[in-house]
């Protein structure tokens, strides 16, 4: 087994002194950096004043989840916490306060001069990657990204939307103590560890399409569809009664945009109640849409897992954003208690998403995240 | 791929047409809008996937150039690093070597060299640096002032040479340079066809064999100094040029040369002259002649060397001293003279040839001597044999004789009285003519000149007959004698075997009073058979058994000398030594004895020798003819009287000659000859016999002898003529008349 290279630790959101629990799990050591996935149970305030004075100069950011992924695997109603040990990471943390303004050139300068200062300070770490989190109900994810990618250059990008639980009332990226909506905060990671970004997904196309002929873009709402309302349509395409729309029939049959011969994904969040469709990404009038065939999950985790293996080394550990809907998905195949044993093995922390980032992209229904190798010559 | 799916198949015509309007509407807005810059998420999310794919492509590619780069740079900086430690660790080998290094590359120019290269070379050391040409390389070594020319030869000279070497494949040799140092120089050639030169400092090796050989030399002169002084042979080494380079004192004692003489460079010739000189002086002038032409010889051989072989003489010298010279050549052209006083050994083979001079002249007197002894031992011998034949024959003719006059006498009409004294007469004839061949057979087997011939015996006739003999004198002691008869065949002579045999039985039957004699045989063992000749007589005592066998002892004087001299078992002990029988005896006082003759028996296939005699059955001579041919008047006149007497016309002459006249004038064939062997000086009795049978064919004939020569028998047996022998057994005459009128009467029918 690979060494690992992060320390996780984890207590129940209910806990009344999680700050306690997580600094013993943590342990002794100088920290680049914190990240903390809450679950939305947790009493964010008592938490936030909590993290008052608390390893005073390590940044410490983190969001609320729609499930935690810690030491089990799939988990709930828990806090885990992800430490990046001073001697292998440097850290530089980045908030994005006003996503609704969204002010994308002083964003670049800014991630340009912090980028080039990490850089300088620490030399020895050769390796570098950004971790985004985003206010999942912001719907700016794309316009985020879009403007991330020219202040990171080649620095790959991943990410996940802060998340709600199942509720999809109100999300909150942690900075500096504070739980905060319509913001993100986004940390440049320099590491003597050799890492990987990934991003999979376990969807494929099927020949049945149809075209947005009404939408409005900037709520991601899909009203028309084939000039039928969405809903309808889509349910007379899937074959099922409009009346019995789920979670897990969004679930199991997102939809495909074709781009540039790749294939994204575009997940329903939602049917409202005058049968529009709520999308979790960006939609737009006229688009093409494709009914994806989901393949089996467990063999598709276990085969992505497996190519993660670097030179026949697998990783130390994998700081990973899941989408949520993959999470219904495997509680309705009843593949949940595999799934998290695969990630319990393969050391994968992070959350359940309400969307991934992946460079400059916001996508769906995608396992996106990091593998941290052992750094070379660390046996 | 088909749009089939975009209409539902439940609406009714009118309004599919109109939803497809909406959607191609729609469409149109969406490609005709597609290029404009729209802030728009969705376009945002497309250009962004574009660019992703773009950026992932770019990416790709990128990281592959980037891999191949760095993996080329990992193998470029590992090779660099390599190298780097390559030239290093040269660097530090090459400066680590004791020798002078410089490698110079294909082109000749020097690479690299290390700091001791050329340091011999104080002067010109600072201008051997990187990019110095081979051959200015080799002009700046040939003019340095280090450099220890030949006489003669000047640096361009060198240097020429020099270059010249460089076209070896191969190259070392060693350059002097001044103040004795030497420098080892050697090019080795490398793979690619640069140079490798070496200098190595050689000086304390060159120096150091130096001394060595040096030393070496010192120890082998000591060697042979000592070797030289520890021998006693005196030594002269002399150079190529005749010089004396090495001697030992022995050579001054054994030439007499004072050892002051001996000096280094003495020459031979002096040498030679001084010895001259020196045997002059101890002679008074008087060199002898051997000396001087062994000097001579020598010096010779010195003149003309070199000599094939080495030269070796001997030399005398008056004061009686004998030196063994040696000569020889050595390696280089010089030569060894060696001398060894041999005085003491020629003095001993020259006594030990006086002791052996002497030794052979009392061997020769000796043999003389002895040659004397035998000579006198072979004329007794020879007198003894001739008074044997004297004897033989002086004795027994008149014998002879006498019997045939006594037999005559008896067989007239005459008175009782004179009968009986001519029985007397006969019986004490017959007994000296028992003495008399008994002293015959004992001097004929002492002399050793008797021939035995051994041949198969078959011993049941012989034993009959000797039975027989004795059965009279037996009978008229009242003894019993008896024979066991036998079949067996034994290898002996038949006439010696009877005459041990008759002598024995005969001293049974005289000694024994009472009781009897037994003869009899017993096998004893393979091939050997014991003759017994068994008595009840008195017994021999034990201090008596070896006396007995002496000549003329008798046990018991009473015997009446008609009854022997005591010679019977000394001619038996005698016989049986010659024929190889064993004889025992066994005797126990007034038992008896027992005599013992041990036999070897002959083969079964063997034939036996046909028996000696027959016993006449009867005397029948009535109306025969006989040509008696004898020289002694006696003799033929008693034979005539006796041969008359029995019936016979008996034909007389002395002589061969008359008797082959005789024959011839009468006409008569006679029916049988008795012919003496010896008939005076004509023909002789056997060339008469053969005349006679070559004339007139085979006669029944008798050679009558008293020759007893083995000779004579074995040539009658040969030519088949029968011998009778004086003194004439007149029974045996008798049994030859009754064998002639047997066949004449068969003859004539």
């Amino acid at each position: 087994m690979a060494s690992r290279v992060l320390r996780v630790a984890q207590v129940a959101a209910q806990d009344a002194a999680p700050i306690d629990g997580l600094d013993t799990g943590l342990g002794e050591g100088p920290l680049a950096l914190v990240v903390m996935f809450v679950s939305p149970r947790a009493d964010l305030k008592v938490l936030s004043r909590s993290l008052q004075g608390w390893r005073p100069g390590v940044p410490v950011i983190g969001c609320t989840t729609a499930g935690e992924i810690g030491q089990e695997g799939y988990d709930e109603g828990k806090i885990v916490a992800v430490g990046f040990p001073a001697g292998e990471f440097a850290a530089h943390v980045e908030l994005i306060p006003d996503l609704a303004n969204l002010q994308p050139q002083p964003l670049i300068d800014g991630l340009i001069q912090s980028r080039a200062a990490l850089a300088r300070d620490y030399a020895g770490f050769e390796n570098e990657c950004a971790f985004l989190m985003v206010d999942g109900l912001s719907t700016r994810e794309d316009a985020l990204a879009a403007a991330l990618a020219p202040g990171l250059g080649p620095v790959p990008l991943f990410g996940g939307s802060a998340a709600d639980g199942t509720r999809f009332l109100e999300t909150f990226v942690l900075h500096e103590g504070s739980f905060r909506r319509n913001a993100a905060v986004l940390a440049l990671i320099r590491t003597r560890c050799r890492l990987q970004v990934f991003k999979s997904h376990h969807l494929t196309p099927t020949p049945i399409r149809m075209v947005v002929t009404e939408a409005d873009p900037a709520r991601r709402i899909v009203r028309r569809i084939n000039a039928e309302p969405a809903a309808l349509e889509y349910a007379r395409l899937l074959g099922k009664d409009p009346g019995q729309m789920t979670p897990f029939t969004f679930a199991a049959h997102p939809v495909l945009v074709r781009v540039g011969g790749q294939h994204y994904v575009r997940s329903i969040r939602q049917v409202a109640d005058n049968n529009d469709l709520v999308f979790f990404s960006a939609i737009d009038e006229g688009l093409v849409l494709s009914l994806a065939d989901a393949g089996d999950m467990v063999d598709h985790l276990q085969q992505a897992l497996a190519d993660l293996a670097l030179n026949g080394e697998a990783p130390g550990d994998i700081l990973a954003c899941d989408c949520i809907l993959r999470r219904i998905e495997a509680r309705e195949r009843q593949r949940e208690g595999q799934l998290s044993c695969l990630l319990r093995d393969h050391r994968v922390v992070g959350f359940s998403t309400y969307g991934e980032q992946f460079n400059a992209m916001h996508v769906n229904q995608t396992l996106t995240g990091v593998a941290f190798y052992a750094p070379e010559g660390a046996g | 791929m088909t749009a089939r799916h975009l209409l539902n198949p439940a609406d009714p015509p009118l309004r599919q047409h109109e939803k497809l309007l909406e959607i191609v509407e729609v469409l149109m807005h969406r490609v005709e809008t597609a290029t404009d810059h729209s802030g728009a998420a969705y376009a945002q999310f497309e250009r962004a996937a574009m660019l992703e794919e773009q950026v992932r492509e770019r990416t790709r590619d990128l990281e592959q150039t980037l891999d191949l780069l760095n993996r080329t740079n990992a193998r470029l900086a590992e090779a660099n690093s390599s190298a780097e430690a390559a030239r290093k660790n040269l660097s530090d080998a090459i400066d680590a070597v004791e020798e002078g290094f410089a490698l110079f590359d294909a082109a000749d120019v020097m690479v690299m060299c290390n700091a001791r290269f050329g340091r011999h070379l104080s002067d010109i050391r600072p201008l051997l640096v990187q990019g110095l040409g081979f051959a200015e390389y080799v002009d700046l070594v040939s003019r340095s002032g280090h450099l220890q020319l030949a006489e003669g030869e000047t640096p361009a000279d060198w240097a020429r040479l020099r270059l010249a070497r460089h076209h070896d494949p191969h190259v070392i040799f060693n350059v002097p340079l001044i103040w004795d140092r030497w420098l080892q120089v050697s090019e080795h050639r490398t793979a690619g066809g640069g140079t490798v030169i070496l200098q190595t400092d050689v000086t304390d090796i060159i120096r150091t064999e130096r001394l060595e050989r040096g030393k070496l030399l010192d120890d082998q002169a000591r060697v042979v100094r000592a070797t030289l002084d520890h021998i006693s042979q005196g030594v002269c080494i002399f150079d190529a040029d005749a010089r004396l380079v090495g001697w030992n004192a022995q050579a001054a004692t054994v030439l007499a040369v004072p050892l002051s003489r001996f000096r280094l460079g003495l020459a031979f010739e002096d040498l030679a002259e001084r010895l001259v000189d020196e045997a002059d002086k101890e002679t008074d002038g008087e060199t002898d002649e051997e000396t001087r032409a062994s000097l001579g010889m020598l010096r010779a051989w010195v003149r003309d060397r070199p000599q094939p072989s080495a030269l070796h003489f001997e030399m005398r010298r008056r004061s009686g001293m004998i030196l063994d010279a040696f000569a020889r050549e050595i390696p280089g052209r010089g030569f060894v003279i060696s001398f060894s006083d041999v005085t003491l050994e020629r003095t001993a083979i020259q006594a030990l040839s006086r002791a052996n001079e002497t030794l052979e002249a009392r061997v020769a007197a000796r043999t003389l001597e002895l040659e004397s002894a035998l000579a006198n031992a072979e004329r007794a011998n020879a007198a003894r044999t001739r008074f044997v034949a004297a004897a033989s024959h002086d004795l027994l003719q008149p014998l002879s004789a006498a019997k045939l006059f006594v037999a005559a006498i008896a067989d007239d009409k005459a008175r009782p009285r004179t009968l009986d004294a001519a029985a007397k007469a006969q019986a004490a004839l017959e007994s000296v003519e028992t003495i008399l061949a008994a002293l015959l057979d004992i001097s004929r087997l002492e002399s050793g000149r008797i021939a035995v011939t051994p041949g198969p015996v078959p011993l049941g006739p012989l034993l009959a007959r000797l039975v027989e003999e004795f059965a009279p004198k037996a009978a008229e002691k009242g003894l019993r004698l008896r024979l066991r008869p036998t079949g067996h065949v034994v290898v002996s002579d038949p006439t010696y075997l009877r005459r041990i045999l008759q002598n024995l039985i005969g001293n049974a039957v005289r000694y024994t009073e009472s009781g009897g004699v037994l003869i009899g045989t017993r096998r004893r063992g393979r091939g050997t058979l014991r003759i017994d000749v068994v008595d009840t007589g008195p017994g021999i005592p034990e201090t008596e058994r070896e006396a007995i066998f002496r000549e003329f002892h008798r046990l018991n004087a009473r015997a009446s000398a008609s009854e022997g001299m005591g010679l019977g078992l000394a001619i038996v002990e005698r016989a049986a030594a010659v024929l190889g029988h064993s004889l025992t005896l066994h005797s126990r006082i007034g038992r008896g004895t027992r005599f013992a003759v041990g036999v070897s028996l002959a083969d079964a296939g063997s034939a036996p020798c046909p028996p000696v005699d027959i016993p006449p059955d009867r005397i029948e001579g009535s109306s025969l003819i006989g040509l008696l041919v004898e020289n002694d008047e006696d003799i033929r006149r008693a034979l005539t009287l006796f041969l008359e007497g029995r019936g016979v016309s008996v034909l007389e002459a002395a002589t061969g000659e008359d008797a082959m006249s005789l024959v011839e004038e009468i006409g008569i064939l006679p029916d049988f000859l008795l012919v003496d062997s010896r008939l005076g000086d004509g023909m002789d009795g056997l060339a008469l016999i053969e005349a006679m049978t070559a004339r007139y064919g085979a006669l029944p004939l008798r050679l009558i002898t008293a020759d007893r020569e083995e000779g004579l028998r074995q040539t009658c047996v040969a030519r088949g003529v029968g011998l009778i022998y004086k003194p004439i057994d007149t029974r045996a005459l008798e049994r030859f008349i009754v064998q002639v009128g047997e066949i004449r009467i068969s003859g004539g029918g």
